[in-house]
């Protein structure tokens, strides 16, 4: 019985060993990233570190709080010999941090309980605690749990805050004007402001070519009168000629029922 | 109203009919450096492309009323690059769900002798305008924004004064003809550039 007890207490010590190895490792690597590589360290890998370093501290809870594992508490280390001199064996072991195994090291290396200093806190706590009471006590519990239910709510959905917060900012500087789009739209689709009878001045946004579009250029929006005696047929227009007016064209026709000699197509 | 799949067409003559998708929208001049560093990290990683061209309007009046119009470019940055001349159909009047306005386009390269040509197959210029800006292109996406300006003296490319405070900023693809995926693309990346520019379908027969 004992003896299983031993293999399993070992078994867990080495485990628990390895463990603690790994944590060690990270928090090497991670202070020297801090100290060496300070200005090229960006948040997001600081907070990989962190939570490497907190997955590997409940790795070790884990195997800790398991059933195999028999409890520590219950074990006892007494120092059988305190030498002052130096202990290679040890050295090697503990990587030359602990040289010697001395008077001086035994309160820090094998404490069991707290510091003094820490204990003298504690204390002040928990006489701090007594002296409030129960409901005062239970109050305060109360607050401090709705104020973390508030902000976890407000972590977890940040869509509709942000989205009133932004929308408020942006509102005061536009980046684009309708009219504008419009007006360029136009400009690009039929030369609406282009033509060559264009208006005199420059042209505020949203206020394209309204100048005279009279004689001289014939443009676009003119071209359905004097369309000839073609006009009286129907409006299959052939393929290419398929630019142009939109929908039906009798109400803008002034029919100008020239006879034999229609509009020449190549007239300038 | 789907033109068939592109096996069906004609191999022997003609040539495949080609569709531009187009998203039209406007950004103002002081908005113009956000959109260009939005635009650069969100197309291919390339060098950003400037161009200044000058384009030409060619109306050719026919005798039932519909001016045919053809469109000639060249580039004032590139002087010894052929004219292009591109012919642009009407919007195709289809679904009203599709997000990008549709139509047929005809592009071909010219000689430098386009308008003479055009001026003696009876065409008339109708209008001319600068563009002068940036283009970028997302896989067959392509995102131009241009500053237009209109030409003072005809003819005279160097006194030109702006239409207007913003850049047009257009997103075309050519595609061939029934080919409806594009749109889908085409709005996902119009989204990637809101609230900084809207990008929708604009008719251009609504602004007459």
């Amino acid at each position: 019985m004992q003896q299983r007890e031993e293999k399993l207490l070992e078994a867990s010590v080495e485990s628990l060993i390895s463990r603690v190895a790994h944590l060690k490792n990270a928090l090497h690597s991670f202070i020297y990233k801090l100290e060496n590589e300070y200005e090229r360290l960006t948040w997001p890998s600081v907070l990989d570190n962190f939570a490497l370093l907190s997955g590997q501290l409940n790795t070790i809870n884990k195997l800790l709080r398991n059933e195999k594992t028999p409890s520590f508490r219950q074990q006892v280390i007494i120092p059988l010999l305190l030498s002052p001199d130096r202990d290679e064996e040890l050295a090697k072991l503990t990587e030359q941090r602990v040289p010697v195994f001395s008077h001086e090291i035994v309160p820090d290396h094998l404490r069991t309980k707290p510091d003094p200093e820490v204990e003298e806190q504690e204390k002040q706590l928990s006489a701090e605690a007594a002296r409030i009471g129960p409901e005062v006590a239970q109050k305060q519990i109360q607050t401090l749990n709705k104020l973390c239910s508030n902000l976890l709510e407000k972590l977890n959905n940040p869509r509709d805050d942000r989205d009133a917060e932004s929308a408020a900012i942006r509102q005061n500087k536009p980046s684009f004007n309708t009219a504008d789009t419009n007006a360029l739209v136009a400009a690009v689709g039929f030369g609406k402001g282009l033509s060559k009878c264009r208006p005199p001045g420059p042209v505020a946004p949203g206020h394209p070519g309204q100048g005279p579009m009279m004689s001289g250029g014939p443009t676009l929006q003119q071209v359905t009168i004097g369309g000839g005696s073609g006009q009286q047929q129907g409006m299959g227009p052939g393929a290419p000629q398929q630019q142009g007016q939109a929908g039906k064209m009798p109400s803008n026709i002034k029919t100008n029922i020239k006879a034999a000699s229609s509009m020449h197509p190549y007239n300038r | 109203m789907e033109a068939p799949p592109v096996s069906v067409l004609p191999i022997t003559g003609g040539t495949i009919n080609m569709m531009e998708y187009l998203l039209q929208g406007s950004v103002l001049d002081q908005a113009l450096e956000s959109l260009l560093h939005r635009l650069r990290g969100l197309c291919d990683n390339m060098e950003p492309e400037t161009f200044a061209d000058h384009e030409l309007v060619y109306l050719l009046k026919g005798q039932q009323g519909n001016p045919f119009l053809l469109r000639a470019r060249r580039s004032l940055s590139h002087p010894t690059v052929p004219w292009h001349l591109r012919y642009l159909g009407q919007p195709e009047v289809g679904d009203k769900s599709r997000h990008a306005l549709v139509r047929n386009c005809v592009d071909v390269a010219t000689s430098h002798s386009l308008p003479d040509f055009l001026n003696e197959m009876g065409f008339r210029m109708d209008h001319e305008f600068v563009a002068k800006g940036h283009i970028f292109r997302r896989g067959v996406l392509k995102v131009v924004v241009s500053k237009l300006s209109r030409i003072l003296v005809p003819g005279n490319t160097e006194n030109t004064e702006p239409l207007s405070l913003s850049y047009l900023v257009e997103l075309s693809v050519l595609a061939p003809a029934g080919q409806d995926t594009m749109s889908e693309d085409m709005r996902s990346f119009a989204e990637q550039l809101k609230p900084l520019v809207h990008l929708e379908k604009i008719d251009p027969k609504r602004h007459m």
